[in-house]
């Protein structure tokens, strides 16, 4: 139950002033009153343990405070800013007679407008690093001449439809650009709530205070993935949350699984579970159950959608959930920060989030019929771009399990590595590859040896600065391929090299794949005719798995930095191939 | 019913203690009652009674006096 607009306004007043783990700047610009937008912004982020400093424009300043380069927003310099436009404001008096104008007449305002728009994005793009999230208009829901205007050529309703295809269309290509479907939203509550006519006219709100919790919610959703919050992993409960009824009672063809009544709220629910799957959220399995009568229906079940080439990890077993899951999230080296725990019985939920707070609880409703909605309401598994890995990684942990389990079957770790066929694949920055190393380096925490955080536009002007050397490694084995998983930047002199960023995804950690990728390096380094490296490992709470791997390497330690004498032999692992494109 | 519920709702709102609350007190004497808090009760005495008050009532009121008055317009009465 989502709380009224008051409740945040009054918490943002009593919030604490307290260590938070991360900080975020959020500007709110809008061509109408947002008030109590900020407050519940920055409750619910306080909620996620992130400080939110915000900053509001004055009432219908936006232009003032884009075209105007010394303007407050700019000072503010904030890390994402939301400008959200009424059409109406938009299209002033053509809102209401559109057809004062003709139909040729109409599709030019449409053009400037969205021109005007192109201009004002340009400008603020060039004068802040923020990302922008500009709302799209909601689609008419009146028109002067009722059921004929869609007979009308390029009436009201095709001007709203045309101006939001072209502002999404112009966002779609540019880098640090969102679009807010906030049309999507008005669908999901309606227009007759979302705009309150009192409201209106003595506030000038267009929005209803009983939807700003609800529009806040959407625009965190842009938040978390920029600040890394977004979850990976949904961990799975099965009786009563994958399919209705027991299985180890009810039996294989007892349980609620299929076309009709109770049965399809499970499938529709696991339907949108699989399509979260095909776009590279992790699934495994915690449940209390006998391994055989579960595997059972996940196997062999005709209306089971997750079958088991879904899950990149299972336990289903009699022991506690807490200790399943931390075993699911070493086995995956997914951390328990990036993991939502989905069950129905609510003891198993109260015992998660009071032994393990850093996982997600989803509070599952008690009717069935509403899961589907529960999760597909979630914004956790938003990301700001879509990279191949993603749509592949969960073929990766089915491939990973495969991996794991040739690792068993071979006593010696020379023997695994050597038959695992590693090849290294050095690739530079460019239009394919930077999206992923910005991923990574936002990402990746245990093998990162100075954790620095790059946005997309950095990683750009790293790729066409000369004096900066930045690149990826993509990993194949025997059992498939590991994708883009490594990623160095460092910062070349005539004498030395800096290592900026030395990184690798924890899914392909421990084979040896560190030092191919260092011994690539220090080798382009010595042909290069540099005489030193320079490392630096800057301790952060969960990169101890690199904590050693300079010295290992053959780094000396002098102060603070750790260096490479290009004289010295470089050691390149003899189970793994690299090559350069 | 007593003024209680009235008082509470206002209190929750406009961050004074339901005490401090009497028929006279508005915007001059709670110094969060401004033209926006105002708006966020009426949206909250809404839900709270059930009720939708039109915009002639909304922008009448001056202190919690008018909105009794006004409650009792939509059937609510004080004792």
């Amino acid at each position: 139950m989502e709380e009224k607009l008051s409740h945040y306004i009054n918490k943002a007043k009593t919030l604490d002033v307290k260590q938070y783990e991360k900080t975020v700047r959020v500007a709110v610009l809008s061509s109408f009153t947002l008030n109590g937008l900020e407050e519940t912004l920055r409750v619910k982020c306080s909620d996620l343990n992130v400080n939110c400093i915000t900053f509001v424009s004055g009432y219908n300043q936006y232009n003032q405070e884009i075209f105007n380069e010394k303007s407050k927003l700019y000072e503010f310099k904030p890390d994402i800013t939301f400008l959200t436009l009424d059409i109406r404001d938009i299209l002033g008096k053509v809102f209401y007679n559109p057809y004062s104008h003709t139909a040729e007449e109409r599709k030019e305002i449409i053009t400037k407008k969205i021109n005007e728009l192109k201009n004002l994005i340009g400008t603020f793009t060039q004068n802040s690093k923020s990302k922008l999230v500009l709302s799209n208009s909601k689609n008419p829901d009146y028109s002067p001449y009722g059921i004929v205007e869609t007979k009308m050529d390029y009436g009201i309703y095709s001007m709203i439809a045309d101006f939001n295809s072209r502002l999404a269309e112009y966002i779609k290509n540019q880098q640090s650009v969102y679009l807010y479907d906030f049309n999507a939203f008005v669908n999901r509550f309606g227009e007759n709530n979302v705009f309150d006519y009192r409201q209106f006219f003595i506030g000038d709100i267009r929005i209803a205070f009983d939807f700003i919790p609800a529009l806040a919610n959407d625009l965190i959703g842009f938040v978390k993935p920029l600040l890394g919050l977004n979850k990976k992993c949904i961990v799975l409960d099965l009786d009563n949350t994958l399919w209705g009824g027991v299985v180890g009672e009810d039996g294989f063809d007892g349980i609620s699984l299929g076309d009709s009544s109770p049965g399809n709220a499970f499938v529709e629910f696991q339907q949108r579970i699989l399509s979260l799957w095909k776009r590279g959220i992790i699934l495994a399995i915690n449940s209390k159950n006998n391994p055989d009568d579960a595997l059972q229906v996940i196997k062999k079940h005709p209306a089971m959608i997750l079958r088991e080439e879904c899950f990149g990890a299972i336990r289903i077993n009699w022991n506690d959930k807490v200790s399943n899951l931390k075993e699911l999230s070493s086995e995956l080296n997914i951390a328990l920060n990036s993991m939502i725990f989905v069950d129905d019985d609510p003891v198993n939920r109260e015992m998660i989030k009071m032994q393990l707070p850093e996982v997600l609880v989803l509070d599952l409703p008690d009717d069935p019929s509403q899961y589907a909605k529960c999760i597909t309401q979630l914004t956790d598994f938003n990301v700001l771009s879509v990279t191949e890995e993603d749509l592949d990684r969960g073929k990766m942990y089915f491939e990973q399990k495969q991996r794991t389990a040739f690792e068993k079957s071979i006593t010696s770790l020379d023997d695994f590595l050597k038959q695992l066929n590693i090849k290294i694949k050095i690739k530079n920055a460019n239009e394919f590859t930077i999206p992923r190393i910005s991923q990574l380096t936002l990402k990746t925490n245990q093998f990162n040896l100075t954790t620095h955080r790059y946005q997309e536009e950095e990683i750009r002007r790293f790729a066409s600065d000369k004096s900066t050397m930045i690149g990826c490694a993509q990993i194949e084995d025997k059992f498939g391929d590991n994708g883009i998983t490594g990623v160095f930047i460092v910062k070349k002199e005539k004498e030395i090299w800096e290592i900026d960023t030395f990184l690798l995804s924890c899914r392909v950690m421990g084979r040896g794949i560190e030092n191919g990728i260092l011994g690539y390096l220090l080798g382009k380094a010595k042909s290069d005719g540099v005489k030193f490296v320079k490392g630096t490992f800057i301790p952060s709470k969960k990169n101890m798995p690199c904590q050693t791997f300079l010295e290992d390497s053959g780094f000396n330690k002098k102060d603070s930095e750790w260096i490479f004498d290009l004289n010295n032999v470089i050691k390149v692992p003899k189970h793994l191939t690299v090559s350069a494109e | 019913m007593s003024s209680e519920k009235l008082h509470n709702v206002i209190s929750k709102v406009l961050g004074v203690s339901p005490s401090e609350i009497t028929d006279q007190s508005g915007p001059e004497t709670i110094e969060r009652w401004d033209s926006f808090n105002s708006l966020v009760l009426v949206d909250e005495l809404e839900s709270e009674f059930k009720i939708k008050f039109s915009v002639a009532e909304i922008t009448d009121v001056k202190n919690v006096a008018d909105i009794k008055r006004h409650l009792r317009n939509h059937g609510i009465t004080f004792s």
